[in-house]
């Protein structure tokens, strides 16, 4: 005889055991750091190893890479995509651009914190990052997953008035579908 | 060393015939300054008469303190293989140059990038007003009285201990407790 909670408890496990091993990236660049992310998945690195592998359009795609500077203009394709992705989706930012704007800081056309426009789960730093630290942020992602804590789809839902005006200061021509979630 | 002999029958040509003003930078660069006007005139003389057929680029510097804007144009021979630059100086307030995208197309992409970035309007240009930016409000970007950091920090969010440019080294010591090592002062910012 087991109760609702310990049988919702072997659920959400077995739920969170099957999505961090199945962890399909959205193939999306932007920014330089596009160009680790063929060392990552390839023979040397092999990504694949731990289920990350690549997706080609959003609403198939769990994982979102941002990788590298994002220009304003570039920002609104993200949360276009960002947007379409189907729930439970996760969010990297990846370098030190997305962290706090990296050698662009007083640039007039990149944005400096990824996190006030789109929920972000694991940050990875560096000017690129090595495949290595890809996958080690990865692997933190994966053990967030484990443990339940990346909900940032929910968090975005909830919150969407704030990220709407954060992204809506940038974004002064907002000509955007209304996704529905 | 060789004696320029080409780049000085080049500057002669391209200066007699204009009554213009012009120099030999070093081989295979050189240089003429002209007016507005001849801008054009000159272009299409190097291009029919001398051979310099490839525009190989258009760039814009912003003289704040002279109260102008120099635009370089430069073009290309493949057969004497020599770099071509045509200087002129204009106003900064309302600048407006002649377009040249009918002697050579790829002028558009160049002067439509001067357009958002400096201002210069070029009278019956073709294609969108956006080029790179999107939506921009300010006065443009690339312009020298533009305060980019400025508006950074104003349009941006800015991580804590990201304000300014500082040096980081300061702070590793000051965390470590330890001393700078000598080869690191040699490369320090602020000496």
């Amino acid at each position: 005889m087991i109760n609702d909670k310990d049988s919702q408890k072997i659920v959400d496990y077995i739920q969170n055991f099957s999505r961090k091993h199945s962890l399909f990236v959205m193939a999306y660049g932007t920014g330089c750091g596009a160009i680790e992310i063929p060392a990552t998945m390839t023979s040397r690195y092999d990504a694949e190893r731990f289920g990350i592998r690549g997706a080609a359009t959003p609403r198939q795609a769990d994982v979102l890479l941002i990788t590298g500077y994002l220009a304003t203009k570039t920002l609104k394709r993200v949360i276009r995509v960002y947007e379409q992705m189907q729930e439970p989706k996760y969010v990297i930012g990846f370098g030190s651009c997305t962290i706090n704007g990296g050698m662009y800081y007083d640039s007039y056309n990149t944005i400096n914190a990824l996190e006030q426009y789109i929920p972000v789960d694991v940050y990875i730093n560096g000017c690129m990052p090595r495949p290595e630290s890809v996958i080690s942020g990865f692997i933190k992602l994966q053990e967030l997953i484990q443990q339940g804590k990346a909900d940032n789809g929910k968090r975005y839902r909830e919150n969407l008035e704030w990220y709407r005006t954060n992204q809506k200061k940038i974004i002064k021509n907002w000509k955007m579908p209304d996704y529905n979630w | 060393m060789t004696d320029l002999i080409k780049e000085q029958k080049l500057l002669e040509n391209v200066t007699n015939p204009f009554k213009i003003k012009g120099r030999v930078i070093r081989n295979r660069r050189v240089e003429v300054f002209c007016d507005k006007e001849t801008v054009s005139s000159v272009l299409l003389y190097a291009k029919t008469q001398l051979g310099y057929i490839h525009l190989a680029h258009m760039t814009c510097i912003d003289w704040i303190d002279e109260n102008k804007f120099e635009l370089v144009y430069t073009i290309w021979s493949p057969v004497e293989k020599v770099h071509l630059f045509v200087k002129t100086k204009i106003d900064r307030e309302n600048p407006e140059m002649e377009n040249i995208d009918r002697i050579w197309d790829q002028a558009n992409t160049y002067e439509r990038e001067m357009r958002e970035m400096f201002g210069i309007e070029f009278p019956g240009l073709k294609g969108e007003r956006d080029f790179a930016l999107e939506d921009w409000e300010e006065i443009p970007p690339m312009r020298k009285d533009f305060d980019t950091h400025n508006y950074a920090q104003q349009t941006y969010f800015n991580r804590p201990g990201r304000e300014d440019a500082k040096d980081v080294r300061e702070t590793l010591v000051e965390r470590s407790g330890t001393e700078v090592p000598d080869f690191a002062k040699k490369y320090s910012r602020e000496r």
